[in-house]
């Protein structure tokens, strides 16, 4: 039997040549927080034995980086693809991955990154747990499986949490967590010999008021590029004035404690 | 948010740039580039002037398949097509030359002959440990008096009983100071000229199995090329590859893969020059401009991206070819010649693009340059692969 854990991963934009969004194979990739959640992933079920299900919401492209996901291990892979789907805010992305995670059961851990990187908002993760009623830690750091649940590490705030959790449960997976694999060259020959099955709407038993563009309550009204400002200071006096002044900085900027 | 759609197909070779290329071979590039830019990009300087092997990456690209790449699954390897291989040994050689012709040579030369020419038994005996990194392999035709001209190999290996007695003296053996597993080109019957040529497979730590100083070479440094040499050295009569008389056979069959891999090897090395030369073109400024600007250099920017695009066209194809069972030896030549040729043009340029900074070791380019000139000369030299290809063009007449 084993465990069967559901790792929800993002195929995200690396580049945006001129503002633009085009999605290719060569201008997405996985998103580099979700790796440490495959890792996390792949390590209970080697430990443990049982399946791992990477699942992503996402045009076509996005099956690459489930295909990603196979190459470093993971058995089974699945992408809700529908034009329905497209344009949808995080609280519409967490519906089409609660309906998918639903189809997906019985499951005893559902992993996600703690943010990505081309959106930034650490929302999914979090609204999907609550759209399944699941318990939920966050910034998950280490995990520990035990006789009916887990124990999991989590550091926030500069203060270190330990939580007892319930089976099935969510958990974000904070990057420090693990280090992911390489991908073997074996390990690519087999995802690709495989395949990565795809659900629409109508598969997933939603109705496209749910989901997409219609079905998230946030619109975007613009987006430019931030400026990034440079402001430069020079401190000034003897080097171990200078020293001391560069130093109150940082740890007013909150840089180094 | 995700707005644009597009169709992907992981087979859709047409999508692609690279006709050749599916998804699955970019899954490849992406995977070993990643790779070896987290482990051997900040070594490659200091294998190159430490002349030193890197056991600990070798040991995790053996985990990783690199050493099997071709290797079916049964035995231990990726169990992968050419095109998966030229991808591989592109990019571990845009990163490390020394490390490329480490896999590549083992990979080609010494485990492929083994899966094409040796027995289930032979495949079960070498090709587990060697598909896996524990084992590494080497292939010893070279003789201080037989390069281009391998029918002029004076090593002999002669029965006695269920054992051959060996003596060879083989030079510039690629892998040679770590080699496990050496084929090991022998004059089988003294007096039957070409076709008394025969390979056999010697193992390191038999008695009389001798691995001679290192070379001290002018590129690829960090690959420990050396003689070894077999001074009466009894080996079974089962490690005979094929049969008796075949080795020349043997030999042209792995050296036509083999230059796939070798102008793989020249396309990575290439690919590295041109990415440093447009680096520090854009970087550097001079008359109050970056460097890119003057017509002259721009132009060479130009000529080394349409060499290294025509070259890895003419690779992937000679790798296409392979897998698809037609004949590839011409495309393979031509391959390795235009490939190698342009590694050396194109790293010079890319030294010349740094001016004085390239030819200083603070930069990447002249290790570039030192390792693309020998792509010109092993496997192949590029006169010999002309008169190859010359021959196949120019049939009987
Ligand atoms: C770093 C390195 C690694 C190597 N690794 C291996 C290895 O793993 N295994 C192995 O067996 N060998 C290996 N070699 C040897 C390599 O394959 C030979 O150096 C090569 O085949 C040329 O032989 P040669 O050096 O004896 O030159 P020669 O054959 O003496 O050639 C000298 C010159 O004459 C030209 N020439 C020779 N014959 C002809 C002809 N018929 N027509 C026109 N021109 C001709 C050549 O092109 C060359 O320019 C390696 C060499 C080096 C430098």
């Amino acid at each position: 039997m084993g465990i069967h854990i559901i790792v929800c991963i993002k195929s995200v934009v690396l580049d945006a040549p001129g503002g633009k969004i085009v999605r290719t194979p060569d201008t997405t990739t996985i998103n580099p927080f979700d790796l440490s959640a495959l890792e996390v992933a792949l390590a209970a079920r080697d430990e443990l034995g049982g399946t791992i299900t990477a699942l992503s919401m996402g045009p076509e492209t996005s099956s690459l980086s489930l295909y990603s996901a196979l190459s470093m291990g993971v058995d089974r892979g699945v992408l809700l693809c529908d034009k329905t789907l497209a344009g949808a805010d995080t609280l519409a992305t967490s519906n089409a991955l609660c309906a998918g995670i639903r189809l997906l059961e019985p499951y005893d851990l559902v992993l996600f990154g703690t943010r990505t990187a081309d959106s930034d908002t650490g929302q999914v993760g979090p609204q999907t747990a609550v759209g399944l009623n699941l318990p939920l830690v966050t910034q998950a750091r280490d995990i520990v499986f035990q006789e009916n649940g887990l124990e999991v590490g989590a550091e926030c705030d500069g203060f270190r949490q330990r939580f007892a959790v319930d089976l099935p449960c969510a958990l974000t997976v904070a990057p420090e967590a693990a280090k992911a694999r390489d991908a073997s060259l074996g390990g690519i020959e087999d995802a690709f010999a495989g395949s990565i099955e795809t659900w629409n709407l109508e598969r997933l038993g939603l109705s496209p008021d749910q989901v997409g563009d219609a079905g998230s309550p946030t619109k975007i009204k613009g987006m430019t590029p931030a400026s990034k400002g440079k402001q430069c200071d020079f401190i000034t006096g003897s080097i171990e004035e200078q020293a001391d002044k560069l130093l109150e900085k940082l740890v007013n900027a909150g840089l180094i404690q | 948010m995700w707005l644009a759609q597009s169709n992907i197909n992981p087979d859709n070779r047409l999508k692609s740039m690279n006709p050749f290329l599916t998804e699955k071979h970019r899954e490849v590039r992406r995977s070993v580039r990643a790779f070896c830019e987290a482990e051997l990009a900040p070594i490659a300087k200091d294998l190159d002037q430490e002349a030193r092997f890197p056991w600990e990456v070798v040991e995790k690209m053996g985990a990783l398949g690199y050493f099997g790449i071709q290797v079916p699954k049964d035995l231990g390897g990726a169990g992968m097509d050419s095109v998966s291989y030229v991808v591989a040994i592109e990019e571990i050689s845009r990163v490390c030359g020394g490390m490329g012709l480490c896999v590549t040579v083992h990979n080609s030369v010494a485990v492929h002959p083994i899966m094409a020419f040796g027995t289930r038994e032979q495949q079960e005996k070498w090709v587990p440990d060697l598909a896996a990194g524990k084992k590494i392999g080497a292939f010893c035709l070279t003789e201080p008096n037989a390069g281009s001209d391998a029918s002029g190999i004076q090593a002999v290996s002669l029965l006695d009983g269920d054992h051959y007695v060996v003596n060879a003296n083989k030079v510039f053996v690629t892998n040679g100071g770590v080699a496990d597993t050496c084929l090991i080109f022998v004059r089988t019957d003294p007096e039957a000229g070409p076709r008394g040529i025969s390979v056999i497979v010697a193992e390191r730590g038999a008695p009389g199995f001798v691995v001679g100083d290192l070379e001290d070479l002018c590129g690829m440094r960090c690959n420990p090329v050396s003689s070894i040499r077999l001074n009466d050295c009894r080996i079974p009569a089962g490690n005979l590859l094929g049969r008796e008389g075949m080795g020349l056979a043997i030999g042209l069959a792995g050296l036509d893969t083999g230059r796939i891999g070798i102008a793989a090897q020249a396309l990575g090395i290439a690919q590295a020059a041109l990415e440093e030369g447009i680096r520090y073109s854009k970087q550097r400024s001079q008359f109050r401009v970056p460097i890119a600007k003057h017509q002259s250099i721009s132009n060479m920017i130009a000529d080394m991206a349409t060499q290294v695009d025509a070259a890895r066209l003419m690779v992937y194809r000679a790798a296409a070819l392979r897998d698809t069972g037609k004949p590839f030896s011409k495309e393979s030549a031509m391959a390795k010649l235009f490939a190698s040729e342009t590694a050396s043009t194109v790293t010079d340029m890319a030294v010349q693009i740094h001016g004085g900074y390239g030819y200083s070791k603070d930069y990447p380019v002249e290790r570039y340059f030192r390792d693309a000139r020998v792509t010109r000369i092993y496997e192949g030299t590029s006169e010999v692969h002309r008169t190859v290809i010359a021959r196949s063009v120019l049939g009987k007449f």
